[in-house]
């Protein structure tokens, strides 16, 4: 059967080509679409991450839902001293976050302000990567504050000037200072450009009373795919008062987000996956069509059902094959160029950023496992192309379909 | 059933009126044409106590000014409201700063009322719209929900007043979700010339039970010719001292 099927498709070069270049097409854009989409997805996320978000950290109970001084965790010293000891953590640091209000000579902001080790902060973020102008933060910056591009331009402040700050310190009391700019960072993120303001712990601690407290503890893991486990691993060692929160939780709202735009880029995939799917059943359709009476002469000298049911099999197994042969190498290849050199289209982060680009380069995502469920599927829509078309000639009787004009 | 429409309405709009005029009266007891009050602040969170003093000028809705007398780390701190302004005076960093309308729901200096309450930019009488929900004796109970175009915090306020005195016993402040925020309680109601206020406030958060602030109010001083001195930003600096 497998050399008749070969003969047909020699023969039949129309239908043959047609459902080649089908299969082909749409193999190809299957597989760099869905890379496109997860590696979009992966960098937001990655992303994300860098910028500030820790892969876990450790919260008060409650801090994250009511907030507040009351929830603050102490004696900070001890937790840390735990973590350390933990097997798959790389880094780890203590934050204090307060929001209060910042105002310059004319303007004024409510802003988040968070004391942070600055040392510490350059492994576990990306906030020292991002300065513009001016210089990061040192354990001894004094009053130095390092602030984002957009709350610097609402403030209209430059760097060497003073802005005012006044908020509740860490016991509820009033506190006030005057900090310095010495620091402007540029993240590409639009809201934390805009609210967002480091001091360092040192001199931040003094002025909050939050020696030995923090808001949260980050941490960043050796294996982003091990994170779950290594979270097991701190919650163990935690008072019950505290909580340990992988990424995965602390950005919900942004995966939940990207799990709907994927579910929706599946949709507009499937739609147009079926489309190509009716197309290859169609021209198999009419191909057959023209077959009746061959098909009839078959199984009038003997062949079976089953034998028809293979002779299509290995048609349309013959053509998948051939042309996923040619469409996965190259779809392969594109996926793997574009993971390690990304396509960058200028100015999409300006006109996403409220989605969370930051990056005017669009990365591709590599795998193999996602590159053969893709051809896999693409195996599968053909091989369904030829059910139809095999029901139809079984409903002619032998001698009725020998006898087919 | 022409009777029955008309006396409905006649009804209806005899409560509008009773509800009107009650939280109007009640305005006029917490504010007077202008008022001066000396004030006590005790406010408990995270199991400590802290205490503060200060003296408070207002007239009408539009004009506020508010002192800080104690602690001596907080003393000469000064808020001027003004029309739809804040702006607070630090004398440690010697700064003038505006509060901007989205800080206005923050808590005041780390209490339990917020930037709002303390220079009452927000007037029940011209935000909110009152409707009677319950009579028992002399106290009425009166839901206050905004008007349309009113920028104020609250998504509801649910008062008992006692008219006897046109004086609230109790506020329960509402967010736009219609959860409870707060409860304001008020008690020790003493009459001062034609005015009644309670002098004893009780501010607990509905959603942390080991905080709330106590106001006591020592001195108060309705319709006595505040110095429109107090009304200008130079008062910011001037008055502090």
């Amino acid at each position: 059967m497998f050399s008749f099927a070969l003969k047909n498709i020699l023969f039949y070069k129309g239908r043959s080509l047609t459902t080649f270049v089908l299969t082909f097409v749409s193999t190809l854009l299957f597989v760099v679409y869905v890379s496109m989409m997860d590696g979009s997805h992966k960098s937001m996320l990655q992303n994300a991450i860098k910028i500030y978000t820790g892969a876990i950290e450790i919260y008060h109970k409650d801090y994250r839902d009511i907030g507040g001084n009351e929830y603050l965790i102490q004696d900070t010293s001890a937790i840390l001293k735990k973590i350390s000891q933990i097997e798959g953590v790389e880094a780890y640091t203590s934050r204090y976050e307060t929001f209060g209000l910042l105002s310059s000579k004319n303007n004024s902001a409510a802003s988040m302000v968070a004391g942070i080790e600055p040392e510490k902060e350059k492994s576990l973020s990306s906030i020292s990567e991002a300065l513009t102008e001016g210089e990061f933060l040192t354990e001894k910056s004094g009053n130095c504050i390092y602030m984002g591009v957009e709350l610097v331009k609402k403030l209209k402040v430059k760097l060497a000037d003073e802005v005012a700050f006044i908020g509740a310190a860490s016991d509820n009391s009033f506190a006030a200072d005057i900090f310095r700019v010495c620091g402007i960072f540029k993240t590409g993120s639009f809201e934390f450009d805009l609210s967002t303001s480091f001091l360092s712990r040192d001199y931040f601690d003094t002025l909050m009373l939050s020696k030995n407290k923090a808001s949260y503890i980050t941490i960043k893991v050796d294996d982003l795919e091990h994170v779950e486990a290594v979270n097991e691993k701190i919650a163990r060692v935690l008072d019950d008062n505290l909580e340990s929160l992988t990424w995965k939780t602390l950005m919900k709202t942004m995966v939940e987000a990207m799990e709907v735009d994927s579910i929706f880029g599946y949709i507009s995939l499937a739609l147009f996956l079926v489309v190509i799917f009716f197309v290859i059943m169609i021209y198999g359709f009419i191909n057959v069509s023209s077959r009746i009476k061959e098909f009839g002469v078959l199984r009038c000298v003997g062949i079976s059902n089953s034998n028809i049911f293979s002779l299509l099999f290995y048609e349309i197994f013959i053509l998948s094959t051939l042309a996923i042969a040619v469409a996965a190498p190259i779809g392969g290849y594109i996926c793997y160029y574009y993971s390690i050199n990304p396509i960058v289209i200028e100015g999409i982060a300006e006109m996403y950023k409220d989605y969370g680009i930051i990056s005017d380069e669009i990365p591709f995502d590599f795998s193999v496992f996602t590159l053969a469920w893709n051809i896999l599927l693409i195996y599968v829509l053909n091989f369904l192309s030829i059910l139809y078309p095999y029901f139809y000639i079984n409903s002619f009787r032998p001698i009725e379909a020998s006898r087919h004009v | 059933m022409k009777y029955f429409l008309a006396l409905f309405v006649t009804f209806t709009l005899l409560a509008a009126d009773e509800a009107h005029e009650i939280i109007k009266k009640l305005d006029e007891n917490m504010r007077g044409e202008s008022i001066y009050m000396s004030l006590s602040m005790k406010i408990l969170s995270m199991k400590h106590l802290r205490e503060m003093r200060l003296e408070s000028y207002s007239q009408g809705t539009k004009k506020s000014f508010v002192k800080i007398l104690y602690p001596p780390k907080d003393r000469g701190i000064t808020f001027l409201s003004l029309e739809n302004q804040m702006w607070q005076y630090v004398p440690k960093i010697e700064r003038v700063i505006k509060i901007p309308p989205s800080m206005m729901l923050q808590n005041w200096m780390g209490s339990n009322i917020t930037n709002d309450d303390m220079v009452r930019q927000s007037s029940i009488v011209e935000d909110y719209e009152p409707k009677i929900i319950q009579k028992s004796g002399t106290v009425v109970t009166i839901e206050l929900t905004p008007k349309e175009d009113a920028a104020v915090v609250w998504g509801k306020i649910i008062t008992n007043i006692d008219t006897a005195t046109y004086t609230s016993n109790k506020d329960i402040f509402y967010d736009d979700e219609g959860k409870e925020v707060r409860v304001f309680l008020y008690e020790k109601v003493k009459k001062f010339g034609k005015y009644y206020i309670p002098t004893y406030w009780k501010i607990q958060p509905s959603d942390k039970e080991d905080s709330y602030t106590e106001i006591l109010i020592d001195e108060v001083q309705y319709d006595s010719g505040i110095s429109q001195e107090y009304f200008k930003k130079s008062a910011l600096k001037r008055f502090s001292r």
